[in-house]
This record gives C-alpha cells, structure tokens and sequence, in this order.
C-alpha cells in the first residue's frame, strides 16, 4: 500500500486538487521542483566541495577552506566560473544534437528520481509517483543517459568523443544487464515492483520481521544483508553505469581527453558534470533503495537516513576513484559479459529457486 | 651463444680492445686513424663504405651499442661519428669517423646495422645538413618540416629570425585519406594532451580500438640546447643548462655528465670528499625522478590526478628540500662545478644528516605504501603486464638504456659498467627484471630508489666520518679554463632515464666547439613502435608512461 | 584501497596554507638579487659570467659606474654573478616574493636592486658562511647608504 504522494499532498494542502487535471499537473510540477531543487542542492554541494574535500582528505592536503565558512561559497564562485565562460561550438557539430544532450543526460537523472522514495520529513512523504512498475521505470529512464552520450559523442565531429562515446555504450549497455539483473533478484523477496512495496518490505515493523536480533538489537531484513552477493554485483555494475573508477574509460582524461565531453564548454559542460553527480546520486538512490532499505533507519526521519545513504554511495566512488586504477576496455566488456553476467543470473535463479521453495 | 665468442676477434687478452684488430678487421675500409680520448681505436672510412663497416664492427667485433651519432662542420669537411661500445663491457669504445664532402656532404647511412642510427641521423641532417643514403625516411625531426638552413651548420645567420606558420605545416589531416576502402582511423594525440608527459605529439593509426601504426613527432620543446652549450664558456656558463634537459629534478645526475667529460677534457682531478657528494646528490636525484615516473604513470593507468600521484609528489617533496638545503634550489642545481662541486654540506652538518637520514628510514614504508596501492593491485597488474612488449634484441638495437632496457634483462648499467665517482667504491646492486613489459619497467624503477637510498644512506655515513682538514670541495681549476686544440671526447653517465652522454670537441678557445647531446630519453623513445603497434590505446598511453620521457632531454 | 582511507583518517596535512603560515626556506636559497654600489669595483665579471646575458652595465669612460641592470625574469637565479664577483656586491636573497605587471617591470635598476628586502628578516650570508658579517644591517627595505 502506497502513502500519499508529494503532489497529493501539495495539491491537498493548496486546494489545486480541485481544479481536475489542470490542477493535478501544477500540483505535480510543483512537487517535481522541490524534488529537483533538492537533488541539485546536493549536487552542487557534492561537485565543487564535497569531491575537492573528499579527494584532498585522501591526499594529505588541505582543500577548499578559504571562500565562506568552511569553504562551501566555493559552490557560488564555481557556478559564476563556469557559466561565465565562452560558449565555444565549433563548426561542424550536428546542431540539435549537440545541444540536446547535455539536457538529455542532465534530464534523465532527474527524471529517475521521481520514482524514488525517499522517506518522509516533518510527515511530508517525499516521493512524486509511484506506479506499480516503478522500478522497471526507473532503469529504463536511467538507461536514457546512453542516448545522451551517443548524441553528445557523435554530434560533437571530434575523433576523441566519438572514441569516448563508442567506450561508452559499449560500457554501459554491457553493465546494464547485471545491473537489472541483481536488482530483480531482491525484487522477488519484495514480490512487486512497486518502488514503496520494496521498501516495506525492509521496513520493521507493520508485518515485518527483523533477520535476526542481537541483544536487543534488531537488524532489518535489508536486502543487502539478505543477500549480500547481490549487493555487491549491483555495487559493481552501478559503478560502471556512472562510469566511476575502476569503469571510467568513457571519460578516460588522461587517454582521450575527455571523451564525449570534449567538445562542451560553459552551460553545457555545467549541465553534464552536473548530469554526471545526478547519475551518481541516483544510482545510489536506486542502490540503497533496493539494497538498504531506503529511507529506513531508527530514530531520525527516512528522509535524513535516505540522504545519509547516498552520500555514503557518492564517497564510496569517491574512494574507488582515488585508489583503483581503471581497467582497459576490453578487458572491461570481458568482466561484464563474461563475468558479471553469468553470475548474475546464476544469482538470480538461485535466488528464484530459493523463494520459490523456501518462501 | 656460440662457442667462440664473436669480440674475441678485437680484444686482446685482458678483454680491452685491441686497436691493431679493428684495423685488421676493416680493411681498406679505413683511411686514417684519429685520437679521441675515450675511444679505444678511432677511425676514419669512407663515406661510402660506412654500412659495411658498421655491420662488421657489430657481428665480428661485437660492438653491439650505437650509443650517439654526433655530426659536425670543420672548415674544409663535414664529419660524422659514430661512437659504438659493447652492452657488456662500454669501457670498450670504437669511434668511426666518417668524413663528408664540404659542398655535398653525403654519407651512407648506419641503420642496417643499428636502429639507433635512424632518429639520430635524422638529427644531423635536420641540425647539421648532412645527406644519409639508404635511410628508410631522411626527413627533419627536431625542426619543422620546411625550416630553411641548418642551424649547426658554418652557413646559418644566427641572428636573422625565422618564422614557420603552421599553415605550410605539414597537414595531419591530410593521411585520413591514406585508404578510402580501410577501416583505419587516423588520430593526433597531442602535443596539447593530459598524458603525453610534455609536448609530444603522436600520430596513431588506430584500427577500431587497436594501434597499427605509431609515428612519433617531436621537436616541439627544441631550444638548441648544444648551440648555447657552443656559446658559453666551459668553466662556469655550461654549468646551468644541462639542469635543465631532464629537467624533473634530474638536475645533479645530467650536471654529472656535463662535469664528467669537461673534466676527461682538460684533465681535471676531482678530490674524494667531492666525489662522495657529487654521488650523493645524484642518487637523492635518481630517487626524484623516479618518484615522478612513478607517479606520473599512475596518472596514465588510474586516470587524474588520483592519490598515487599525490603520494609521489609529497615524497619527491621531502628530496627537493633536503637538494635545497644542500644545493639552493629546488630543481635547477647548479651544484656541480668542474673540479668539484660549488659548496661543502651546510652548517650544522648534523641537521642536514639527520634530514636525510629521516628521509631514508621513511622510504621503506612508502614504498609498501606504494607496493599496497601499486603492484599488488589486480587490476594493475591486468592493465599492464604483458603490455608494451620490448624484447631485449629490439632494445639493444635501438640504443635503449637504463630501466627501458634494465627491465627487458639487459645488464647494462654505467654506474657499474663504466664507473665514475664513488660509485664503485660502494656496495649496492644493478636492478634488472625478466618481465620485458610495463609492469617491469615500474617495478625496475622502484626497486632502483631502494638501490639509490642504499647508496645514500654509505655516502651519509662516510661523510658524517670525513676528518675535518681533508674536506676539500673543488680542485684548483683556472677560471678560464682552455683545453688543448682539436681534443674530442665523449663520455655517459647513468642518467635517470638511461645513458646520458655528451661529445664534446676542443678548439683551444675557452668555449666547446662541438657540443652533443646524447639524451637517453631520444633513444628510448623510438622504440614506441616497436612497444605499441597491435595493441591498445590505453596500452600505448601506458607504454609512453613506463617508457619515461622527459621532453627536455628529447628534443634539447 | 585501505591506504587512503588511513591517509584520509589520519588527518595530516602535507601542505602549507600559504600565505598565512610563509614556508621554511633553506639558507642557500636562490631568490632575487640585492646589490650594493657601494661595494660593488665595476669588475664586470658578472656580466661577463652571467650565462644569458641578464646583466648590463654601463660605465663613463672613465670606469666610473651609471647604470647596474638586472632583468630578474630572465635571470636563472644559476648564482653565478654572486660566486665570481670578488667584493660580494651582489648578493641573491632568498626573497622569492616578487611580481610585476609586466615584463618591463621586472628589468631592476641598482636603486631597485638595494631595496630587495631580506626574506623574514634572514641575512643570507649570515646563514651561508657564517663569518661574512659584511652584509649585516644592509638595507631593511629601504634605500640605504649610497
């Protein structure tokens, strides 16, 4: 059973329900823009400060420490930077194409987290629809960002985006499978698609019951306990979906520049380097969801412990970046097609043999 | 290894060259013999003759290293030189003049016999003028492809400025359309690029993700560093500037090529206390570099400026101050001077042992650190070994030196092999690896640090004991110092990337007349080719890291 | 993987928040030049040595000094001028702290060149040989004695 959802509420709460469609649409638009304002708050945090915090903990050094209290005015310096730079299109870029991807790979990532729930904060329940296939529809909405690689890449006439963009489809279309793949697995504990029913399902309390209890302490049936392997493979295949370290090779600065994003200067490149933490974000958000249970924790509001989760995805590929050196690309299509995906669905048969029998 | 050995035919019986033999050997080849003052036997042949000689030399006589091509203009002829030594023995030198006509310099060329010959003989026609028939692609290396004149040559108006637009540039674009039914695609990498460790520029044929064909262009960083070598006087105007070919703090290691032939060219005798700091120095410089080699090919394998590259810098940190203490700066030295070196170790002296000291006992555990995030790392290890392939037949044949050829199993090493300094007074040991590939190159450079931190840590102990009154610093040397006419030497040191030499010709003025580089990194880097063809992108990126070029040293 | 995580944990910091905290520099630095025409005997062995010509002086004919210029952006800061010149009139500092908005800027004259302040108070020669106690009190910043 589903709980009300951030544009019932809005519509609700300012008497636009009963305006029929019309109303319903605004209330959903309204609803859309404090969901999205909120993720790119975190975006903007996470790219300029939090990776340049991140990056120089592991190095030794200091970091943005100069401009604002704790340096985070570095977000305003950076957002006049870079939007005050010269938009440079060269002259031979296929012109729809190449303006619409930085949108399209910035859109999909926002559009993914509609579907997300995301916990609930001062009892406003944030989560924007929920459909019964809501999972489905989120991968299939984040899949759109290749769409916004091969555009950018092939649009852009320059040998090295287009190398970057053959890079990354074949990345992600190889790494997409096991991605769905250990994400249906758990879904068969949950038993719906439902992105809320996943989530109870991990939830204590209400008909849940705890894994097991040590001392007093109840550990939720998270499903990343519940099968860990799975947890693990979809950590893998999600790191090579945002192509993050060790999976980077669309990117790859230091062998093609950098790749598909050559060619963008100024908004554009805002829209993907912002587009590129959005993914990270999301992917996170669909990992901890599946996985963690998402805005499940004692004490504090699932909204707090949802953001919590996240974050603690984005500094694992933090981490992963400053240690792991990136596999080549044909080693790369190697572990996904003949690694991951094998165990993947070896993972998910035993997975169905196991509910199927035990359950 | 057959069972008579093929040097036996030239080398008498203490294993030195017998000059008579080599005579015997060529024939009517020779025309005259010279004196050079490292070479065992000098002679002159005929410029047609010049392939013939070569080959003999190298199978019958086992000179089996083309170590430098140098080129020159006398008043009445042109001259090219080559100096051969032997990998197993470089105390054993053969120099083969080959003399060229004053209006149409033309020689044969020396490439069937050593692949070495290639580049550096593109070098002396782009800077010298000289014509080299039968050499598969004569054209300008360093210059631009239509520079008009030869800047070394007696002809050149120094002053008159010249100005190539890149508009009569050769158009790169131009290959694309080598074969208009193959799938190749032809792409520049560089010189502007994040990995190409300076200006180079690279041009690939790629066949989908695979390299077919690799051509290196240099010549981007050229500053004529012999011309203004010619142009300052030996005593004191040379001494900067070799700082500044292998210029990522190689500094001390490339000045000890510089001091080591000056003084093998007037005859200079360096006092001991100096020759322990002059070793010690250089090897804090070899520990340097390869801490920047190290962390440089990291940024190639892991991609930005990731926390390897962090860590390395922060340990070449720690060297830079204790040169600094010692030296005044940083990274150009100029520390070295001929006779000695230009300043004893700073007051108090048990400050800057203990630095250094602290130094040495911090370096085991950042090389586990290194060692933890590094080699031991799966992913490393698939990236890069068996990747960029050199065998050691291909390296000896290009004139590949130091941990290029080290990792391949060529022993050759000149510390060891031909010692200068205090080096073979100190215990350590030459580091060689089986591997052949990337993965050895990197494991050669960092058991080399552990070689170098040994020899500091002898060099440290002897200085700490030096009594007081014998601590002399630099021999009495006139501060004009004027050779004797028409001397020529050429002489290496173990540089950090391989055999640094310099020829260096007297013509009784107080400034060289003929000043040539022989850069290690030159010769390393044509072996590319032979490392990248058939394999990957990212593996040629990564064998242009573990290759370990400064441009500087290139290009001069 | 484990390696950063315990750099990251373990709160050191390698670098030096310039320019609150000035870095140490070691005595036998190589900064800018400070002349001094009181001492200075218009040898010319600087300029004679000086390897790429970043010296010029100009003498009347009766060897009397005019002019002491010292281009310190072209400068190598090799140190040469200071080895071979007999009366230590010439002197590198480890003053690293100079700028200009253009080139021309960075051409010093002898007046330029004796008003160079010393690098946190540090006498270089002081720290160098330490009985050369010529240079002590020479200049605080300010044009001195002529």
């Amino acid at each position: 059973m589903a709980e009300q959802t951030l544009p019932e509420l809005i519509a609700d709460v300012t008497g636009l329900g009963t305006y029929g469609v019309a109303g319903e649409f605004l209330a959903a638009f309204l609803g859309a823009f404090v969901i999205g304002s909120i993720m790119l708050s975190y975006t903007g945090v996470a790219g300029p400060w939090a990776k340049r915090k991140i990056t120089a903990a592991f190095t030794d050094r200091y970091a943005v420490n100069r401009i604002g209290p704790f340096g985070l005015l570095i977000i305003v310096a950076d957002a006049v930077r870079l939007l005050s730079k010269e938009l440079i299109i060269p002259e031979d870029v296929d012109r729809p194409a190449f303006d619409l991807a930085p949108i399209v790979l910035a859109g999909s990532a926002m559009l993914g987290f509609a579907f997300i729930p995301m916990g609930s904060i001062f009892g406003i329940n944030m989560q924007i629809a929920d459909p019964e296939s809501g999972l489905a529809f989120v991968f299939a909405i984040a899949s759109v960002a290749t769409l916004g690689l091969a555009m950018a890449g092939y649009a852009s006439s320059n040998k090295y985006s287009f190398m970057g963009m053959l890079r990354a489809i074949a990345q992600n279309i190889a790494y997409e499978i096991p991605l769905v793949l250990t994400a249906a697995s758990v879904v068969l504990f949950a038993g719906s698609l439902q992105m809320s029913e996943i989530v109870a399902a991990q939830t204590l309390g209400g008909g849940t019951e705890p894994l097991f209890a040590i001392g007093g302490l109840e550990i939720p049936p998270w499903f990343a306990f519940v099968n860990p392997f799975a947890f693990v493979l979809f950590v893998i295949a999600n790191l090579a979906e945002v192509g993050r370290n060790p999976f980077d090779i669309p990117e790859a600065p230091t062998e093609i520049v950098a790749g598909y994003q050559t060619e963008y200067s100024s908004v554009y490149f805002v829209l993907m380097y912002l587009g590129e933490f959005l993914h990270i974000f999301l992917g996170g958000a669909i990992g901890a969801t599946v996985f963690l249970g998402g805005p499940a924790g004692p004490v504090l509001p699932g909204f707090v412990w949802f953001t919590i989760k996240i974050w603690a995805f984005f500094l694992f590929t933090q981490w992963a970046r400053s240690a792991v050196p990136r596999v080549r690309i044909d080693q790369l299509i190697d572990i996904g097609w003949k690694g991951m995906l094998e165990l993947s669905f070896a993972n998910l048969i035993l997975t169905a043999i196991l509910v199927g029998v035990i359950v | 290894m057959s069972l008579e050995r093929p040097q036996d035919t030239a080398l008498d019986a203490e294993g030195d060259v017998d000059p008579q033999a080599i005579l015997d050997l060529l024939g009517d080849r020779v025309l005259d013999t010279e004196e050079h003052l490292n070479a065992d036997q000098s002679v002159v042949v005929r410029p047609d003759a010049v392939e013939e000689t070569l080959l003999a030399l190298r199978d019958e006589a086992g000179f089996d290293h083309c170590s430098c091509v140098t080129a020159q203009e006398y008043e009445d002829r042109y001259e090219s030189i080559y100096h051969l030594k032997q990998y197993d023995d470089p105390t054993n030198e053969v120099s083969v003049v080959v003399p060229a006509a004053k209006d149409d310099p033309v020689s044969e060329s020396g490439n069937a016999a050593y692949r070495t010959c290639d580049w550096h003989e593109r070098e002396a026609y782009d800077l010298v003028g000289i014509n080299y028939e039968n050499h598969p692609d004569l054209k300008r290396i360093l210059l631009p492809e239509n520079w008009q004149g030869h800047p070394l040559s007696m002809d050149y108006d120094q002053d008159r400025p010249q100005v190539v637009t890149l508009g009569e540039h050769d158009n790169p674009l131009k290959d694309d359309h080598r074969d208009s039914d193959s799938d190749t695609m032809f792409l520049n990498i560089g010189p502007h690029h994040p990995a190409t460790h300076g200006v180079l520029h690279v041009k690939t044929v790629l066949d989908g993700e695979t390299v077919a064909d690799v051509e290196s262009d240099i010549g981007y960083l050229h500053r004529c560093e012999e011309q203004m070598a010619q142009n300052g006087t030996y005593r004191h105007q040379i001494m900067p500037y070799p700082d500044r070919w292998d210029y990522v703090s190689a500094g001390l290691l490339n000045e000890y090529a510089y001091a080591r032939v000056a003084e093998d060219l007037a005859d200079i005798e360096v006092p001991e206390y100096a020759q322990v700091i002059r070793t010690m120095g250089a090897e804090l410089c070899r520990i340097a570099a390869h801490m920047l080699a190290l962390g440089t090919f990291a940024l190639d394998v892991y991609g930005d400026f990731t926390a390897i590259f962090q860590y390395a810098f922060r340990d070449r940190e720690v060297v830079q101050k204790i040169l600094e203490d010692l030296t005044g700066q940083r990274m150009m030295f100029n520390y070295f001077r001929l006779g000695g070196v230009a300043w004893d170790l700073p007051e108090p002296r048990e400050d800057f042992f203990e630095l250094t000291r602290d130094f040495l006992d911090g370096l085991p555990g950042k090389l586990e650190e290194y060692h933890d995030l590094i080699t031991s790392n799966e992913i490393f290890q698939l990236r890069c070994v068996d990747t960029g392939i050199l065998e050691p037949e291909v390296a000896k044949s290009y004139g590949a030196t130091g941990p290029v050829a080290r990792a391949s199993g060529v022993d050759y090493d000149v510390r060891r092999d031909d010692p200068y300094g205090y080096y073979d007074e100190l215990d350590w040991d030459v580091v060689t690896e089986d591997g052949k590939d990337n993965y050895a190159r990197v494991l050669t450079r960092m058991q080399e640090v552990e070689e170098s931190a040994k020899i500091i840590q002898q060099c440290v102990d002897l200085l700490e004991e030096w009594p007081e009154d014998e601590r002399t610093i630099q021999s009495n040397v006139p501060r004009t110092l004027k050779p004797e006419n028409d001397t020529e030497t050429y002489r290496a040191v173990e540089a950090a990337k391989g055999e640094l030499g310099i020829y260096m010709r007297a013509d009784g003025t107080d400034k060289p007349a003929r000043f040539k580089i022989r850069s290690p990194s030159f010769s390393n880097l044509q072996t590319l080719p032979e490392m990248a063809q058939g394999e990957y992108i990212p593996d040629l990126v990564a064998s242009l890291g573990s290759l370990d070029i400064v441009l500087g040293e290139v290009d001069r | 993987m484990a390696t950063t995580m315990k750099h990251a944990l373990d709160g050191e910091k390698f670098t030096v928040q310039y320019p609150e905290e000035a870095p140490e520099v070691s005595a036998r630095f190589r900064g800018v030049h400070k002349f001094s025409q009181e001492r200075c005997i218009w040898c010319r062995q600087c300029e004679n040595v000086c390897p790429n010509d970043t010296i010029h002086i100009v003498t009347d004919d009766q060897r009397q000094g005019e002019e002491y210029n010292l281009h310190i952006g072209q400068c190598i800061y090799c140190r040469l001028c200071e080895e071979v010149c007999p009366v230590d009139a010439i002197l590198l500092t480890q003053n690293f702290e100079f700028t200009g908005d253009t080139k021309d800027e960075l051409v010093y004259n002898k007046e330029q060149l004796k008003s160079v302040p010393w690098y946190k108070d540090i006498d270089p020669l002081e720290s160098r040989e330490p009985d050369r106690g010529a240079w002590i009190g020479e200049g605080e910043g300010e044009i001195d004695y002529q």
